[in-house]
């Protein structure tokens, strides 16, 4: 494909999907379908929060659940014991987040591969354990009960919250367009490729990883915040999950992590599909095998992801339209030389 | 003074790779490691670029102690290598497994005219420009192994490291790598080279140093290495 009608393609379909965001609360025809609408915005944001990590440089994280519910947590306690405006504090829990990263990350990102993997899901375990035994100060299994940041009906509410998430998740996506044609992305990607090799070409791995990790915990505390200005309650059973964190890795390996749009595709139809479920079947075990099923499937058959697999396709027919031009241009060729002599 | 270790010992369990290796290489010539297979050349590379640390001993670049310092720094202070088996990034283009090795600057696109040029003209040299857009993956064996040499030179080293060039290679490609060597080592380069292919090593080399169990037995121009007894007997076990 030329490279021209491929910018157009791709220009074609981001607008397509942006165009299709902002137009669903008006589409949306009950406030509860609204409601899961912003569910599944806010797991586009997660998921392309994950992707700073995954995506770059390989490094599987169930754990980025809990840094959401950290963000939540951050938030709400902010609002409630210390006082300040709903979206101060959501900024100033971004930061906390973001530094809290810096050495989490240093001993995270020591390891690497399945190692790194079960770090992460000790790191959710821990923090449920501290979130739920610290009652006192975080409502522990009680709950806590963030207070709504704007005195709207339930729809406008919604409505509302369902554009802040909108306006996040372009920020988020941005941001990792930016990295990714930046010299400090291709030093990422080339981690995730072979850690060893970019390191002896003289890449500072270490460092590298750690500020992506750092980002990446900035906006998934602020996806999380988010939530909690939103949902207005929030309990740690919930907040601290590794289910959070493997619909995450599900959302961004199924829409293809090398992708700008890859995990916004996935939070899509992953999200789309854990809120039809629910509607038809209520909050049953069957989301969990469901999920381990079609991480099953995606790693198995798809690792490269859909979107990815799509443009193999698309290329492949391409391939072959090229071919059957290539054929005549030989015959024709063929004709000019019998002329020519 | 340039490369140069003191008393480098490294033990893997009960296995010493490394027994007390001091070495100093020639600047600006073709210095050849040579050693039977397990005698620690590979270990001694490793050890020297930051990959593992020696359980003792000393490494020295132009007077400056590199001992135990991480990888990227010591590839920064200019001693590039490459991979007994050849390592690049597979899903990576060639164009961008050779800029993958500019230094880095943080948010600047890694696309700039000036770099895509040098990395072009690597690569064009190597021969491989018409791969420039191919991912790593889809590459040849060879193709694979010029493209891993095109990434090291574009961070400008020094000092090259080469482990085993030759391994794997067909006679045409074995000739092209010998005859590039000489060329960039006349350009100002310094080279070590660990490599079994002895025609090679005879007819590039200036200065020899030869490995047996973890520690140099003989060094010296490849007129000499060739006539020496205990090369002879290392190597054929005489
Ligand atoms: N990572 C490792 N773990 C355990 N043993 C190793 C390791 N690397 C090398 N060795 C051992 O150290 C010795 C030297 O190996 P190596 O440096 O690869 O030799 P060469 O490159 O000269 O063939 C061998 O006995 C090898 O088995
Ligand atoms: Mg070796």
């Amino acid at each position: 494909m030329p490279n021209a009608s491929k910018r157009i393609l791709v220009g074609t379909a981001i607008a397509l999907l942006a165009a299709a965001i902002l137009v669903f609360p008006s589409l949306a025809p009950n406030p509860y379908i609204l409601s899961s609408g912003v569910l599944v915005l806010n797991y586009a944001v997660l998921a392309t929060s994950w992707n700073f990590v995954g995506g770059f440089t390989g490094y599987i994280s169930l754990g980025h659940g809990a840094l959401a519910g950290l963000g939540g947590y951050a938030t709400g306690l902010l609002v409630v014991k210390a006082g300040l405006p709903s979206f101060a504090a959501l900024a100033v829990a971004a930061l906390l987040v973001a530094a809290l990263a810096v050495p989490l990350g240093m001993a995270a990102l020591r390891v690497r591969g399945a190692s790194f993997v079960i770090v992460s899901i000790a790191l959710v375990l821990i923090l449920l354990l501290v979130f739920q035994s610290w009652a006192s100060f975080t409502g522990g299994s009680r709950g806590l009960v963030v207070p709504r940041p704007f005195d709207l009906s339930r729809p406008e509410h919604h409505r509302v919250f369902y554009y802040l998430f909108a306006v996040l998740l372009a920020i988020a996506v941005l941001a990792w367009w930016l990295i990714d044609r930046s010299r400090f992305g291709l030093g990422l990607k080339s981690i995730r490729e072979d850690e060893d090799k970019a390191e002896a070409l003289g890449t500072p791995t270490f460092a590298y990883k750690l500020i992506v990790f750092v980002v990446s915990a900035g906006f998934t505390a602020l996806a999380g915040g988010l939530y909690a200005l939103w949902f207005g309650d929030l309990d740690p059973v919930f907040q601290f999950s590794i289910l959070t964190g493997s619909y995450l890795v599900l959302m961004a390996l199924l829409g293809g992590v090398r992708n700008l749009f890859g995990p916004v595709a996935g939070a899509i139809l992953v999200g789309t599909a854990l809120e039809y479920f629910k509607v038809e079947y209520g909050d049953t075990p069957l989301h969990l095998v469901a999920t381990g099923v079609l991480l099953a499937l995606v790693v198995l058959f798809m690792p490269d992801g859909v979107l990815p697999a799509i443009g193999d396709l698309l290329k492949r027919l391409d391939r072959t339209k090229k071919s059957s031009i290539r054929e005549v241009t030989a015959a024709e060729l063929a004709e000019q030389r019998k002329a020519a002599v | 003074m340039s490369l140069a270790t003191h008393e480098l010992r490294k033990a893997f369990g009960g296995v010493t790779a490394l027994d007390g290796a001091t070495v100093d290489f020639h600047p600006g010539k073709v210095n050849a490691l040579i050693g039977p297979n397990g005698s620690g050349k590979t270990t001694y590379f490793n050890c020297v670029t930051g990959m593992i640390k020696p359980d003792s001993g000393r490494v020295t670049y132009k007077d400056r102690d590199l001992t135990g310092k991480a990888p990227h720094r010591i590839a920064r202070a200019g001693l590039g290598r490459t991979f007994q088996l050849c390592r690049t990034f597979p899903r990576m283009t060639a164009l961008e497994n050779v800029l993958a090795a500019v230094p880095h600057g943080g948010l600047r696109s890694f696309r700039t005219r000036s770099d895509i040029e040098r990395a072009m003209s690597w690569l064009t040299r190597l021969g491989i420009e018409h791969l420039a857009r191919s991912e790593a993956r889809d590459m040849s064996w060879g193709q694979q192994k010029l493209l891993e040499l095109a990434g090291v030179l574009m961070a400008e080293p020094e000092t090259v490291l080469l482990d085993e060039p030759a391994g794997g290679v067909n006679p045409a490609l074995l000739d092209r790598i010998g005859t590039l060597i000489r060329e960039l080592n006349a350009e100002g380069r310094t080279f070590v080279i660990v490599e079994h292919n002895m025609d090679l090593v005879m007819s590039i080399s200036d200065h020899i140093v030869v490995f047996d169990r973890g520690r140099p037995i003989a060094e010296g121009p490849p007129s000499v290495i060739r006539s020496d007894e205990r090369v002879l007997g290392a190597y054929l076990g005489v």
